[in-house]
């Protein structure tokens, strides 16, 4: 998912607890933080920059998107602002009444219940299976493993278009050979979903793998050691052990998949255009097929300020239902 | 017994790797066959000769010289944003002050942000400060990211502040311990962001696409768009073009690959 | 901070979304603004080269300077060929940027929000409406009396008025494309049938025929993505999607014919259910002997399976009520920002030369839009060219309405979720109908 510009990074992005460290550690930490600079304007300094350039670029498009939302912009607007009229919630009332929006909303749900398990039950087996050896053979699986995650989606759509091609595809040919009837990947309304999940999940696997493992090893030896000699290893050690030593590993690559399947895109964009009958269509895919193949800018730009309070609030609830598990 | 265990489970991996990994060989191969020879049923999975023509065709007839050219370019551009993530990343780990805790916020909100349907307003923005129909401005929107400021902060925080309060000691500017102290302590960190900047410009799709204007500016994933025509597809042409792409980014992925999962242990997302 | 405390999170986001939505407004004033200079300097500048007075449509003067020029699709490097001539004789450059189709929409939008687009633009004629209402083509009527090329007359029937409502001069035939029936003459013949089918029901009876020939074999192919082929079907079973009033009406017997028709070949499995289906490549292997193209497909024969010739051909498209098919084709036309209006009209007059025009179909199989040129291209012995020419004739032009498009998409939707999900066409219908009064509404 999202691997166009700054998406790419949304896969695994995640709103922040700085660390791990217990209440007083943090303190501490703090205290030392403090310097001989603290009053003067040097911080600003080093954050300025990048804070400017997430404004231009992250919050004002976002903030034009929601003014935008309340007018009926088109391309004669676009051409002539005299062609631009407030219209109030129009463009809400109409959103709501929308079958294709609701359609698009039920996909995307779809998307997530089977989208995110998979994605951290098999980021997270791969994770612990390569943890259990730092041999050379297990460091160059590793690198397999992450290699989807950075290529380029112009590139796997034509490396899945050309898999999945019904005429000359490997995999029907795959099917076929072992007896098997073909399948109609991209065509299938029901099948295309499946399809155009594989390559989300294929390519999204490889950062969550690596976070994954860096927590896995950065659990201290010791602690399974001592586990060992009370007799608890295998799963009970997995339970007991790593799983709850994972939790903000899986809070973070949770929300980040999360918002990543929230704002699906790419994927269907590149293998399937949305189809076949709106099959695959997303929320995001939806508002932009508003925007820019009807030319209904203040009506995509309402989907959009949708999209992106239904982000926050899903957000706020799972990091709220963290606290509230972990407090 | 451990033996055993591990090398079952290395025999598992070792299969499902082969499996994420097929596309990338039968991507190689395709684009060393023939026209006919890629699109024949049932698939040859080795090509019969191997034909480098359809290489030769991006780079004679289809400009990707200048595509290639343009994509560095852009991703050369990214590594200033990356420089200026690792600033915001420093200031907001090693200093207190007013409205940092809303400031990081706000940078973190951005993440929620779905980007391809904020198109429009991102262009006029662009337009009006004239980066429009420009390599550099390509590179503009994705400069700097909220994920990559994340990162660095975490890792930054663990930087001892003694050795930063002894440099201050000495007399050195701030900037100059961010540059000859803080940032050599992070070599993990900057492997990863190394990584994660190459690959955000070099794939940009979304973009390029929109912001290029002329096809001079057009970067390789646009090329590579050009490719996929309604009528009739020329899988070999299309998969040489994928293999273009695909191949500097598995390089500099070997290249630094040790320093990944360190980076990220260290980065504390555990 | 700590993320277990969301609070301050949604604060901030409240209070952000608060005082941005204030300081949004000025700036989107403020990018508004920055595109209204433009659109006037367009007028200012049309307005002073007419108050000049161009003298004649010579280029003298003009060489060295550069037009762009957007090309749709992947015909650039032979367009480059193309204009060498024109640059050869006039000193005048052109600089060819390749657009995507798929990308064409979004190209449109940003240059019409910045202002800033190429000198000279190939338009789709779906799009054609678009470009109008974004004001995205200058209006070249007083300037256009100098280029000979550029008369009306020099075009088909009353073409030229047809593609600029208004009175107005925006654009200009360049390619014109029509749909016409492709057959594999052996396979056929094989099948015993010694000639293509005529008649819907002999298309349909021949397709099942032909699928028969094995389980991955079909009789006919329909692209799940051509938008106008159900509008086609309409005017074949001789009725129309426009009512006499002008707006767009679909509830007619003469469309319920055109669906049935559509859904035919689904209902008898003629047809492959793919939509990644590579019409020229199911086409050479004769996987899917017959379909409705345009001349493209024949140069994709050609290119790809040059051994085929011979063995197969192109005929009038089936008849229901009558043979009418679709007229597509691309216009040219000026940028309404381009700085170059004397320049880009000697380009779009060079193309417009029938010599141009015919060295254009030679390289890249698309049909002339000039009268003179495709006279010249009849008179040759070359028997396709008297089908597409016969067909081009009897052919009609898509809904020219911006709402079209979506429209068109719907109707897609429609066909495709009953011949490919099983979904009940009555009920889809009524949908359709419902959804087609929602976008004609706006």
């Amino acid at each position: 998912m999202g691997v166009l510009g700054r998406q790419e990074v949304t896969t695994a992005a995640v709103p922040a607890r700085p660390t791990h460290h217990e209440p007083g550690s943090t303190n501490t930490s703090r205290k030392q933080r403090i310097s001989a600079a603290t009053k003067s304007l040097t911080p600003y300094g080093f954050v300025a920059p990048s804070f400017l350039f997430l404004l231009a670029f992250g919050i004002l498009p976002i903030v034009v998107a929601a003014v935008v939302s309340f007018t009926d912009l088109d391309i004669t607007g676009l051409a002539n602002p005299d062609n631009i009229s407030y219209i109030g919630l129009e463009n809400y009332r109409r959103l709501i009444s929308d079958s294709d929006f609701w359609r698009s909303l039920q996909t995307t749900g779809i998307f997530i219940v089977f989208g995110v398990p998979s994605i951290i039950v098999i980021s997270l087996t791969i994770a612990l299976g390569l943890s259990v050896s730092s041999s050379r053979l297990f460091r160059v699986l590793r690198m397999f493993y992450f290699l989807p995650a950075i290529t380029a989606i112009v590139a796997i759509s034509l490396i899945w278009g050309f898999m999945y091609n019904t005429q000359f595809g490997l995999l029907n040919y795959l099917l076929t050979s072992i007896g098997s009837s073909p399948i109609n990947w991209l065509s299938d309304p029901q099948m295309a979903k499946v399809s155009v999940a594989i390559v989300a999940i294929w390519r999204a696997t490889g950062l969550n793998i690596i976070i994954f493992l860096a927590a896995i090893q950065s659990i201290p030896r010791d602690y399974y050691e001592a586990a060992a000699i009370d007799g608890a290893t295998g799963w009970a050690s997995f339970r007991w052990i790593t799983f709850p030593l994972l939790r903000f590993a899986l809070l973070f690559v949770t929300v980040t998949t999360l918002i990543a399947w929230l704002q699906f895109f790419d994927e269907p964009f590149v293998l399937t255009d949305g189809g076949p009958v709106g099959a695959t269509t997303s929320i995001s895919l939806f508002i932009y097929q508003e925007g820019f193949s009807f030319n209904r800018f203040g009506y995509a730009s309402a989907g959009t300020v949708v999209l992106f309070l239904i982000i926050v609030t899903v957000t706020a609830f799972q990091l709220r239902l963290y606290r509230s598990n972990h407090a | 017994m451990r033996n055993a265990r591990v090398r079952l489970i290395g025999a598992g991996l070792a299969l499902g790797a082969l499996l994420t990994a097929f596309p990338f060989v039968w991507m190689v191969f395709t684009s060393l066959k023939p026209l006919n020879e890629a699109r024949t049923y049932p698939p040859k999975i080795l090509p019969s000769t191997v034909e480098w023509g359809s290489y030769l065709t991006l780079f004679r007839e289809l400009d990707f010289g200048r595509y290639t050219v343009n994509t560095i370019i852009v991703v050369m551009v990214g590594f200033i944003g990356m420089f200026f993530m690792a600033m915001a990343g420093y200031g907001f780990a090693k200093f207190e002050f007013r409205g940092r805790r809303a400031m990081f916020l706000l940078v973190l909100t951005t993440l929620m942000i779905p980007v391809q349907v904020t198109l429009i307003p991102t262009y006029l923005i662009l337009n009006s400060v004239g980066l429009t129909n420009t390599v550099v401005g390509i590179a503009m929107p994705t400069l700097v990211s909220a994920f990559g400021i994340f990162l660095f902060r975490q890792f930054m925080e663990t930087l001892p502040t003694e050795i930063l309060d002894a440099a201050r000691l000495d007399g050195a500017g701030e900037f100059r311990i961010f540059l000859s102290v803080a940032l050599p302590m992070s070599t993990p960190i900057l492997a990863v962001m190394t990584i994660l900047t190459f690959i955000a410009g070099w794939n940009s799709f979304i973009w390029p696409l929109v912001i290029a204007g002329q096809q001079e500016n057009y970067t390789l994933s646009v090329g590579l768009a050009l490719l996929n025509q309604q009528v009739s597809i020329n899988p070999a042409l299309q998969m040489a073009g994928a293999s273009l792409m695909v191949i500097p980014t598995i390089v500099l992925f070997v290249l630094l690959q040790r320093h990944i999962v360190q980076g990220f242990t260290m980065s504390g997302i555990n | 901070m700590r993320l277990t405390n969301w609070r301050p999170l949604t604060t901030a986001l409240a209070v952000m979304l608060v005082l941005t939505a204030c300081g949004g407004v000025s700036e989107s004033e403020n990018s508004t603004e920055s595109t209204t200079p433009v659109t006037s300097a367009t007028t200012d500048a049309s307005v002073t080269e007419t108050t000049q007075g161009v003298v004649s449509g010579t280029t003298d003067g003009l060489a060295g300077t550069t037009l762009n020029f957007w090309i749709m699709g992947d015909t650039a490097t032979a367009f480059e060929e193309l204009v060498s001539g024109f640059t050869a004789e006039t000193g005048i450059n052109v600089k060819v940027d390749a657009i995507p189709w798929d990308a064409v929409n979004d190209r449109l939008t940003t240059a019409v929000a910045s202002g800033e687009g190429p000198d000279v633009t190939q338009i789709g004629l779906s799009l054609l409406p678009t470009f109008i209402a974004g004001e995205a083509l200058m209006d070249v009527s007083d300037l256009v009396g100098d280029y000979p090329n550029l008369t009306a007359a020099s075009f088909p029937s009353d073409i030229m008025a047809t593609l600029n409502p208004g009175g107005a001069t925006y654009s200009f035939p360049w390619v014109s494309d029509t749909r016409v029936l492709f057959y594999r003459s052996d396979i056929l013949g094989d099948a015993g049938f010694s000639e293509p089918p005529a008649t819907w029901d002999e298309l349909l009876k021949m397709a099942s025929v032909l699928a028969d020939r094995g389980s991955t074999k079909y009789g006919y192919y329909i692209p799940q993505w051509d938008a106008p082929l159900p509008v086609a079907y309409t005017w074949q079973a001789g009725g129309d999607v426009i009512a006499a009033d002008g707006s767009i009406d679909l509830d007619t017997p003469e469309f319920r014919d055109a669906v049935d028709h559509y859904l035919a070949f689904y209902d008898a499995g003629v047809v492959p259910t793919a939509g990644d289906w590579d019409q020229a490549l199911g086409f050479i292997t004769g996987d899917a002997p017959m379909l409705v193209s345009g001349p493209y497909l024949a140069g994709a024969i050609n290119d790809q399976a040059p051994e085929l010739e011979g063995s197969w051909g192109v005929t009038m498209v089936p008849t229901g009520v009558n043979n009418t098919s679709l007229f597509a084709g691309s216009n040219v036309g000026v940028w309404s920002g381009s700085e170059n209006p004397e320049a880009a009209l000697a380009l779009i007059d060079y193309l417009a030369r029938p010599e141009t025009q015919l060295a254009w179909y030679a390289a890249v199989n698309e049909l002339p839009a000039v009268s003179a040129a495709l006279e010249e291209l009849k008179a040759g012995d070359d028997a396709m060219v008297a089908v597409y020419a016969a067909q081009l004739a009897n052919s009609r032009l898509l809904p020219l309405d911006p709402a079209w498009d979506a429209v068109g998409q719907e109707i897609l939707t429609m066909l495709n979720s009953v011949a490919l999900t099983g979904a009940d066409k009555g009920q889809a219908l009524a949908d359709l109908f419902d959804s087609v009064a929602r976008i004609v509404e706006g």
